[in-house]
């Protein structure tokens, strides 16, 4: 029962035999397989961890976090847990979050995913904006009008809509005097030194 | 981790939209408080009272990202300190600003405490003894700001606490403890 809670890669499998029987282990946390296996506490317990990384961190990040990132700080969390979490664990747990209807969300942006925690509507203009941030953690109107072939009041409402919504910072110190619109969703502040552009 | 001397630097200073004030609130109020806190921070550690707003503060510039403040968003940061009481413009100008990382009545408090552990609750001492003597090397009043020094006692003489007296011509102002 210990690999419940200490072995990632056990936990998928178990999540796969259980799907080919027909059988949900989350459906109810007082099913007969939560309360047998634990297996309910587990994601339980990595779904309040999870809401409360993403509540602080949204001021930063406007409620939309890397997977990745957020795998990062929950291993500094569960430090004395000792327990791995996989990309897999965490979307398993969001998706029960999902059914609370809290709004919480994994979304597929480019080659990153992404985890949403407010009820933002992303367009498509959005998504490629998010994508494109992804090389350099910022985009620029100009940059925009370029690679998206887009005229530039398209670019700019895209980019001024992510702004109002938290999803980007400005920043006009560049000494080319172009602004830039910084995502921290795509590249956060513990990947972006050096990548001062 | 970028250092500025022995001081740790947080990470969000090696992000450059943190040295442009964002016009969204949500992110402002994030930006301003993050600020705040590192102003302070360094300024206790590196026991910096007064900011120059027109000369160049290590903490205001990141040449690693070539980014720095802008005078307007010093002023803000600033501000929002004094607002609190943390800060206090020195001028109408806003071009010094002394940075209380500590409150008056706190120095106050730290002053007494150095009394009672130095056994002076009765003595007196010079202003620059309390600065800079043997006594208070490695304390937090080591080097503490004379202005911030002075109303620290002058908060004392209100309570009895000290006195404070001028010496002739050639010394220093002492004060009188009675704590």
């Amino acid at each position: 029962m210990n690999d419940i809670r200490k072995n990632p890669t056990f936990r998928t499998q178990f999540h796969e035999m259980c799907a080919k029987v027909g059988v949900d282990p989350l459906a109810s946390n007082k099913g007969f397989w939560a309360e047998l296996l634990g297996i309910g506490d587990f994601y339980y317990e990595l779904g309040v961890q999870i809401v409360d990384i993403c509540l602080a961190t949204r001021s930063h990040n406007g409620g939309l976090i890397d997977l990745q990132e957020l795998r990062t700080l929950l291993s500094q969390r569960r430090k004395a847990a000792r327990e791995s979490v996989s990309e897999d664990d965490c979307i398993r747990a969001i998706s029960k979050l999902k059914v609370l209807g809290s709004g919480f969300e994994v979304i597929s942006v480019g080659k990153k995913k992404l985890v949403r925690s407010v009820p933002t509507e992303l367009n498509k203009d959005h998504n490629e904006i998010l994508e494109l941030a992804q090389a350099q953690g910022y985009v620029t109107v100009e940059e925009a009008q370029r690679r998206l072939s887009w005229s530039s009041g398209r670019a700019t409402d895209a980019l001024e809509t992510l702004l109002k919504e938290g999803l980007a910072m400005i920043d006009d110190g560049h000494r080319d005097g172009k602004r830039r619109y910084w995502f921290p969703c795509v590249a956060s502040m513990s990947v972006a030194t050096g990548a001062g552009g | 981790m970028q250092t500025l001397g022995n001081f740790k630097l947080p990470q969000f200073f090696n992000y450059p939209p943190y040295f442009t004030l964002q016009p969204v609130r949500e992110t402002r109020e994030k930006q301003v408080q993050l600020w705040k806190e590192l102003i302070l921070d360094y300024c206790k550690s590196q026991k910096v009272f007064i900011i120059g707003l027109e000369e160049d503060f290590p903490l205001f510039i990141n040449s690693a990202i070539e980014r720095s403040l802008s005078h307007e968003a010093k002023e803000v940061f600033l501000s929002s300190l004094v607002s609190e009481g943390r800060a206090e413009w020195m001028d109408k100008g806003h071009k010094k600003c002394l940075i209380l990382w500590l409150r008056i009545q706190d120095w106050a408090d730290c002053i007494l405490n150095f009394v009672r552990e130095n056994g002076l609750e009765n003595g007196v001492m010079t202003l620059e003894d309390i600065r800079s003597g043997i006594e208070s090397r490695g304390t937090e009043l080591e080097g503490i700001d004379r202005g911030v020094l002075v109303r620290a006692l002058r908060h004392l003489e209100q309570k009895g606490k000290a006195a404070i007296f001028k010496g002739s011509a050639t010394d220093d102002e002492g004060v009188k403890f009675s704590a």
